[in-house]
């Protein structure tokens, strides 16, 4: 069972471009098919692949499990921050158009904000319920 | 221009989808799990190829056919290694291929006139043994 | 001549619904799920929602199989030959003729049919729901906000709290399935990773063993950094 060099070598090509691509789809969120929640799943999918081919002990040191679950709620602290930075700013709970010094501007930035938002916390909670499923009731995983 | 990038689009089209019913019948068909990868490994290659340089002429040389190739290239470099992790997969659950020597032609299926060579297996090992004795 | 397509597509999807019910085999329940999300997204496609086919292509036929199969891989106990862990073991039972079930959901099923007979052709341009907001948003959505996809700007800015409830559910998703699945873990390991002690070697696992862990006992490495913590923290106090 060691000849796994094929898996290994194929997996540590594919890895960073899944990575990549899910940034892709986050960005063009404005301008194509995508936005956060796609780019959240095809993220978590990198890692999980990674993860069956290299073991759950080699991911957790990658992405602690910690870190997932900072980031399933950190995702929502941003979403629901910009809206309570629009409040500040002066306008309604949610409402991009204060964000910056014109209305248009302000719509794109919330937007970019708010999908990040999005990824972040889809991307914690997958990886999350991942390592939930595949430590399978052992203590140190 | 038009009409040829058309024509060889259509063309190419058509033979994906050909190859794709070639490789869908030879899983439907195939005895064994691993003979089944050898089919279904047409759909990804033949198939898929043909099917997306018939879209590449549809596209013309634009960002569109470089996004098509790249898409091609990561079919054809991961399809391969997930028919490699399958079958490796298959082999350490226990499962054996399933050799030939195993193989029961039932009557039905028998071409008349052809020589299978399952047949002409039994028939040498059968004669070696006679002359060993 | 697209009709065609939708026939053969929602075909093939009721055909994938009745075997993900009547297969017996566990395993191949879970892939006829995954093909089953993944002839939707097809028809998502077809009825040019690309972004909903994009989504539902990666979550459904993507990450739900992968937690399925763990699903699959947790039930019973460890097994010598992997083989039986997902096969034998999750066998199902043939079920008793349950005619009853079956008359309730024919009588929902004709009541819920006889509804739709009362809404509005497929597309008409005069229904409600492309007359009241939905001209609004596709008109202004150009020069309010000026994000060329008209899906981002309706789900991110002019629907924004409901996207921000959407991403609180997945959030809650995430805490049940922490808090159903706790009792399996033991101890809480929170800042406390697993840094084993880890060769190449150690990689070794089969790849039919589902996610690739090896399956003897931790390393010791790791019992003794953490009994370490705890000393110094009684030196301390």
């Amino acid at each position: 069972m060691s000849d796994q060099v094929i898996l290994r070598v194929a997996t540590k090509i594919i890895v960073p471009t899944i990575l990549l691509y899910a940034l892709y789809v986050q960005f063009h969120g404005d301008f194509g098919p995508g936005g956060g929640f796609q780019a959240g799943v095809i993220f978590a999918a990198g890692i999980i692949l990674y993860s069956l081919v290299f073991g759950l002990r080699r991911t957790q040191k990658v992405l602690p499990s910690w870190v997932a679950r900072l980031a399933a709620s950190t995702g929502v602290l941003i979403y629901a921050g910009t809206g309570v930075v629009a409040l500040l700013k002066g306008g309604k709970f949610l409402d991009y158009s204060v964000l910056a010094h014109d209305p248009e501007h302000g719509q794109h930035l919330g937007i970019l904000f708010v999908e990040i938002g999005v990824m972040i916390t889809v991307l914690g909670v997958m990886i999350t319920i991942f390592y939930f499923f595949a430590a399978r009731g052992r203590e140190d995983l | 221009m038009t009409f040829v990038a058309d024509a060889l689009s259509w063309i190419c089209l058509l033979g994906g989808g050909v190859f794709v019913v070639i490789g869908a019948i030879g899983v439907i068909r195939m005895p064994d799990l691993f003979t089944r990868l050898h089919a279904a490994g047409i759909t990804d290659t033949m198939g898929a190829g043909f099917i997306l340089v018939g879209l590449m002429f549809q596209g013309g040389m634009s960002l569109i056919t470089a996004k098509l190739i790249l898409v091609l290239g990561f079919l054809w470099f991961s399809s391969p290694v997930s028919t490699y992790a399958l079958a490796r997969a298959t082999l350490a659950s226990g499962q054996e291929p399933f050799w030939s020597e195993d193989l029961e032609i039932p009557d039905t299926a028998r071409i008349p006139g052809m020589v299978y060579p399952v047949d002409a297996m039994g028939e040498a090992d059968a004669e070696s043994g006679e002359e060993e004795e | 001549m697209e009709i065609l397509v939708d026939f053969a597509l929602l075909a093939l999807l009721a055909v994938t619904a009745m075997a993900v019910v009547r297969v017996t085999n566990l395993f191949a329940a879970v892939m006829f799920a995954g093909i089953y999300s993944f002839l939707s997204a097809c028809l998502f496609t077809v009825m040019d929602a690309v972004d909903v086919a994009f989504t539902e292509a990666a979550v459904g036929a993507g990450i739900s199989t992968v937690l399925m199969l763990a699903t699959l891989a947790l039930v019973g106990s460890k097994v010598t030959t992997p083989q039986f862990r997902i096969t034998a073991m999750s066998t199902k039972v043939p079920p008793r003729r349950p005619i009853f079930p079956l008359f309730v959901v024919l009588v929902t099923g004709g009541i819920l049919v006889y509804g739709t007979l009362d809404m509005p052709p497929y597309g008409n341009p005069d229904d409600p729901v492309h007359n009241h907001v939905a001209p609004h948003y596709l008109e202004e959505s150009g020069h309010e906000i000026g994000v060329p996809n008209v899906v981002t700007s309706v789900l991110a800015s002019y629907r924004g709290y409901d996207t921000m409830g959407e991403t609180t559910v997945v959030f809650t998703a995430a805490v049940g399935v922490m808090i159903l699945l706790s009792s399996l873990r033991g101890r809480d390991t929170y800042g406390q990773e697993a840094w084993g002690d880890e060769k190449v070697q150690d990689l070794d696992v089969g790849f039919v063993d589902a996610f690739g862990e090896e399956m003897d006992a931790p390393s010791p490495k790791v019992g003794r950094r953490k009994k370490r913590k705890r000393r110094k923290k009684g030196g301390r106090g």
